[in-house]
Formats: structure tokens, C-alpha cells, sequence
């Protein structure tokens, strides 16, 4: 195919694919649903007996099964799905070519989201296996391992029968975060629970933990950072060569993170070292994409308060590199021992998965819906409702948590560890689970907003014209 | 620009296959070979219940209704963790299958909690944990559980005790 310049608007090829459609549109409805579901909790934990009323809520609405779910629902739900849907659209645009198979994907996506309906029915339901952020059952397990095999296959082969000769920098991070998907859930997910003494399963649990997002969620990330970046500045990348090295040390060093969080635990010495060593190291890719995502926008800030596509993904971008500077922190064995098992984890783990990486999915959303719906966005007004919300909900929400997590540290050192002591320093935080249900509330409207206006788009955005750049350029 | 491995997607996917496999290698195969993690402490012995006793249901009631989303199972070799008993060894969590050391403390640690309270202490608790804990308690109230069911979590939760020691 000939460049861009060529193409008519007669040939919008490879846009408006029913597979990403479908990814997209059921990943909204995981990411309301896991709103929903964290905000039930979060006023489960300011009031033990909110929705208790009947004896079906007070079991199948419990906290410690509603919380798996939530997670859940936010990482194999909401971004897992976005994401595919997001590698599904832009390897075929980035190698010109067509999806390889139309029907494979339509197949996955289908058998994808009865898989985890049901699969966070049953831990409803009481199945859930007792495996931190891996409960599903194993049925279900083995039908996500097929469902990431199956893309991974669909993407692989695209790419295999790319017309483009060049694999640009995305490419190899999608691709590669498909199969450390398949990697990481097999390994996370089948062991655990099962092989071997007591100790080395809780390696394979804090793998899965920190790997579905460190060689999931952060790579494919960082990929969709790597392709908005351009199209939304209108600007090439600042260094291949950066990303190149981002790339390959986020293969090396992720995978390495699992034992950094049980410093001070019951594990091997040498473990925990094996763990704090590579949490270090792990600046290298961050800063390596941050110096890459600054040398690209110097100059064009400015295009940040113009398009609230690219406010969401420096935002995001923003939020993921605060994420990845505490990480560090924390695993070193000072910090980590007032730290670990209070609310800052809480703050923690929401950063990198809602500010971070879910901001940059909203970016990727707004930019790709009217590429393959053929309609405008309806309301920019709602998208900065969306964006104001979803970032002072956040703020909100992780800053309780975070001072919440340290007067809990401090507090334990001065020996509040059990009974009436300890529920005295709980009364002391109530003020700070009412501000994470008033964050998590506003996070939760922001959302309502975004899934608003996408449906407007859908059914009464201003539809694309022949002559519109969206037509003009493949890639 | 471009030199030619980085345009094969197949020779990219196998070089990251490998590096990750590496990580998998040192965190997850290794610990086999450590003695400490394949030996199992006299507590462990302890919390190797039969399979159908009230113990081993109790430790499924445990998992099912997700009690470690709230409580660690766990004592560390730091400050903060000084007045909860012995400190926890890779060892103690031989058996545990799988192993419920949970993430963070919303309640208090349970790794010993068999020695500080009472079968009746615990149900009473579990039915209403703001009229025994303190009404800032935030557990919820487990009164949905069957009498079965109770018993047998009240069970596991008494079984978590280190081993008496003994010097032979």
C-alpha cells in the first residue's frame, strides 16, 4: 500500500473492526462494574453493616469476597479487556495490514467475557481459591490462558503478515506484554496454591501480584503511551534508541519483583535480595520512558490544554512515574517495615493501575472510538468532567490512604498491635475511609461521565466526514 | 536505523521469553533448593491438619468468606511486629496449601492468635465483632455462617498457636 497521501477516503482500511468494538464496549462495562464494587467496599470498611439488610447480601456481598472481585474486575476486567481491545487496533494500523483473523478475535472476545463473568460469579458464589489477585478458579484460569493464547496467535500473525517492514517500537511492547500475559498467568496461577511447601508458593503469588501489572498492565502500557504519543503531538518519538532500552530492561528486571514483598518475611535472605536489588534497577525503564516522553513534548506542552486526549495520557504518564519512584521506596527494608500491611499499599497499588495506566487507557479510548465508530466525541465538556473527577477523586482517595498507611505504621511501632489498642488507632482512621469513599465517589461520577459520553458518541456523535484526517492517514 | 533482528517478531519474542523465564527461574525454582523453605518447623507439623478434620474445614471457611483480605498471617523481625509472639520461619508455612499470609493488617495479625483468645471468646466475636472488639471494629458480622461453619473456622483460628518448645 502507498503512503498515506495516496489513500482516498474510499479505502479506510484497517479501521472500524467488530473485535475491537466488542473489546471496547464490554471493557466499559467491567470498569463501572469495578467501581461500583470498590466503592461498596470502601463504605463496607467506613460501615461494617452497609448493605447487610438480608441474608443474601450479608453473604454474597461480603467484604472478603466482594474485594477479589473488584480487583478482579479492575485488572482482568476492565484494563485486560481494554487493553486487547487497544493491541487489536493498533498492530494491524501499525503493520497496514488487516487483522489477521476477524473470526479468532470475535471468538475471543466472546468466550473472554463469558470466561470472566462467570469465573467473578464464582467467587461470589465462594469458589475463590485463596490466591491474592489470582481467586478464580482453575476452570476459568485455563480459559483466559486460551483466550490470551488465542490474541497472542491473532497478533502475532498479523504481524507476521505485515505489509510495513519497520516494527515500530509499540509493536515489540504489545506483543511481548501478550506473551508475558500468558506467562505470567500460567505461572501465577496454575502452581499457586498447589506445589510445593508453604514458602515457595508465596513466591508464586506475590509473582503473579506484581507481575500482572509489571510485565502485564505496565508494558502494554507503556506501548499505548509509545503510539499516542506521536499522534497526539504530531511529533516522532525523541529516541528510538530509549525506548529500545526501556524495553528490554522491563523484560530483565520486573520479572525479578515478586520476593520484595516479603521483605522482612518468611522468606530466605537471599531471596529478599534477589527481590530489593532489581526494585532499584527498576528506574532505568521508567526513567528511560520518562526522558523519552519529556524530550518528545518539549516544546508542545502547550498541546496539552488543547487536547484532552493528550491531558489524560501525561497525566497518566505522570502518575505511572510518582508510582514507580515509591516502588523503589518502599522495597528497601526501612520503609518497607513501617509500610507493608497498612493503607499505603492501598494508595500504592491504585496509582500505577488507576492513575496511571487507566489514564492512558481513557486517552487511547477517546482517540481510537471515533476511529472505529466513525463518529466524533460527543462532548468535550463531559471529557474534562470525566478527567477533573478521575483525578481529584484519585488524589483524594490515595493521599487518605497514604497518611492513613503511615500514622498505621507508626502507630504499630509504638506497640498498637492488638486489642483495645488497636482498635483505638482504627477509630483514629475513620476520617480517612470517609475521605476514600468520597474520592472513590468521585472517582466513580467521572466514570459515569466518560461512559455517558461514549454512549452519545455512538449513538448521536457527529458523524466523520470523507475528508477528515481519519480517513486520510493509516497509521 | 532499524538492524534486522528488530525487525523479526520472532526473534524479539523469543529474547524476552528468555529474560523473563530467567526471573521466573531465580524467584520461583530456586527456593526449592533452600533448606530453610523445605523443612518443616515443629509449628508446621502442628498446622498439618488431616483432611475433614475442623481444622482443615475451618482453613476453607477462612479462604472462602476471604478473611485474609483483612488479616496477615505473619510476624515479622521488625519493631512493629514485636508484641505479636514469635517470629514467623519459611519453614511454619510448610504444609500450607495455599498459604494465606495475606497483604494487609485492616484487623490484627492471626498468625498466633490461637493463644490469645477463647473458643467462646471467638464466636462471640465472629456473631458481633463491634460488641466484643470495640465499637470502632469495622469486622463485619459473620452471622450468616452456619453453626458448622463456625465451629470449624473458631477450630482453625485456636489451632494457630507455635508448637510448644520442646528440647530434645
Amino acid at each position: 500500500m502507498a503512503q498515506s497521501t495516496s489513500l482516498t477516503a474510499a479505502s479506510p482500511f484497517p479501521k472500524g473492526s467488530l473485535t475491537v468494538k466488542f473489546f471496547f464496549y464490554t471493557a466499559l462495562f467491567y470498569l463501572l462494574a469495578s467501581m461500583v464494587l470498590g466503592l461498596i467496599v470502601a463504605l463496607k470498611s467506613v460501615n461494617p453493616d452497609f448493605l447487610t439488610g438480608s441474608r443474601f447480601f450479608q453473604e454474597y456481598f461480603q467484604y472478603g469476597r466482594l474485594r477479589p472481585v473488584h480487583v478482579n474486575t479492575a485488572v482482568i476486567g476492565w484494563m485486560t479487556t481494554m487493553f486487547f481491545g487497544i493491541t487489536l487496533y493498533g498492530v494491524p494500523v501499525l503493520c497496514k495490514t488487516q487483522l489477521y483473523s476477524e473470526k479468532v478475535g470475535l471468538f475471543t472476545a466472546a468466550y473472554w467475557n463469558l470466561n470472566y463473568i462467570v469465573g467473578a460469579g464464582s467467587i461470589l458464589a465462594g469458589y475463590q481459591t485463596g490466591v491474592e489477585y489470582g481467586e478464580m478458579p482453575l476452570l476459568f484460569d485455563i480459559g483466559v490462558v486460551i483466550c490470551v493464547a488465542l490474541t497472542l496467535w491473532n497478533l502475532f500473525m498479523t504481524a507476521v503478515h505485515r505489509k510495513e517492514r519497520v516494527l515500530y517500537v509499540s509493536l515489540w511492547y504489545w506483543i511481548a506484554s501478550v506473551m508475558f500475559l500468558a506467562i505470567v498467568y500460567i505461572v501465577g496461577n496454575i502452581p499457586a496454591g498447589w506445589a510445593g511447601p508453604g514458602s515457595a508458593q508465596m513466591n508464586y503469588q506475590y509473582f503473579y501480584m506484581h507481575n500482572i501489572i509489571g510485565l502485564w498492565i505496565t508494558p502494554v502500557g507503556v506501548g499505548t503511551l509509545y503510539y499516542l504519543l506521536p499522534k497526539l503531538t504530531q511529533r516522532p518519538i525523541y529516541s528510538h534508541k530509549l525506548s529500545l532500552i526501556g524495553f528490554w530492561t522491563i523484560a530483565a528486571f520486573y520479572v525479578w519483583n515478586g520476593p520484595h514483598h516479603l521483605i522482612n518475611g518468611p522468606i530466605p535472605f537471599w531471596l529478599m535480595k534477589a527481590g530489593i536489588i532489581p526494585s532499584l534497577l527498576l528506574l532505568i525503564p521508567v526513567w528511560s520512558v520518562l526522558a523519552n516522553v519529556v524530550g518528545t513534548m518539549k516544546g508542545v506542552w502547550y498541546k496539552v490544554s488543547q487536547n484532552i486526549s493528550l491531558k489524560f495520557l501525561m497525566t497518566g504518564t505522570l502518575f505511572y512515574g510518582l508510582a514507580c519512584i515509591q516502588g523503589p521506596f518502599q522495597s528497601l527494608m526501612g520503609p518497607h517495615a513501617i509500610l507493608h500491611f497498612t493503607y499505603w499499599t492501598v494508595g500504592h497499588a491504585h496509582m500505577p493501575l488507576f492513575a496511571g495506566f487507566s489514564l492512558i487507557q481513557f486517552s487511547a479510548f477517546y482517540y481510537i472510538l471515533p476511529r472505529v465508530a466513525y463518529r466524533h466525541i460527543y462532548s468535550r465538556a463531559l471529557m474534562n468532567w470525566h478527567y477533573w473527577l478521575s483525578v481529584l477523586g484519585f488524589v483524594i482517595f490515595a493521599f487518605a490512604m497514604w497518611t492513613a498507611g503511615i500514622i498505621q505504621g507508626f502507630e504499630w511501632m509504638d506497640g498498637k498491635q492488638l486489642g483495645a489498642s488497636f482498635v483505638e488507632m482504627m477509630e483514629s482512621l475513620h476520617i480517612f475511609l470517609i475521605s476514600r469513599a468520597v474520592g472513590g465517589t468521585m472517582m466513580f461520577l467521572g466514570q459515569v461521565f466518560f461512559v455517558w459520553n461514549v454512549f452519545k458518541t455512538v449513538t448521536a456523535g457527529r458523524h466523520v466526514t470523507a475528508d477528515d484526517e481519519i480517513f486520510m492517514k493509516t497509521s | 536505523m532499524a538492524n534486522d533482528a528488530e525487525k523479526n517478531p520472532g526473534i524479539l519474542l523469543i529474547g524476552a521469553a528468555l529474560l523473563v523465564m530467567m526471573g521466573v527461574i531465580g524467584t520461583l525454582v530456586l527456593p526449592y533448593f533452600d533448606e530453610g523453605v523445605t523443612t518443616p518447623t515443629q509449628t508446621a507439623k502442628l498446622k498439618n491438619y488431616p483432611t475433614d478434620s475442623a481444622e482443615a474445614r475451618g482453613r476453607h471457611v477462612y479462604i472462602r468468606e476471604g478473611c485474609n483480605y483483612c488479616h496477615s498471617q505473619q510476624v515479622r523481625p521488625v519493631r512493629a511486629d514485636s508484641k505479636l509472639g514469635p517470629v514467623s520461619l519459611p519453614g511454619d508455612y510448610y504444609y500450607d496449601q495455599p498459604v494465606v499470609t495475606g497483604t494487609i493488617r485492616t484487623g490484627p495479625d492471626l498468625m498466633w492468635v490461637g493463644q490469645r483468645y477463647s473458643a467462646d471468646w471467638q464466636h462471640a466475636h465472629l456473631l458481633n465483632p463491634q460488641k466484643i472488639g470495640g465499637a470502632g471494629s469495622i469486622m463485619p458480622k459473620y452471622t450468616f455462617l452456619s453453626k458448622q461453619d463456625r465451629d470449624d473456622l473458631v477450630a482453625y483460628l485456636l489451632s494457630l498457636k507455635p508448637a510448644p518448645q520442646n528440647k530434645d
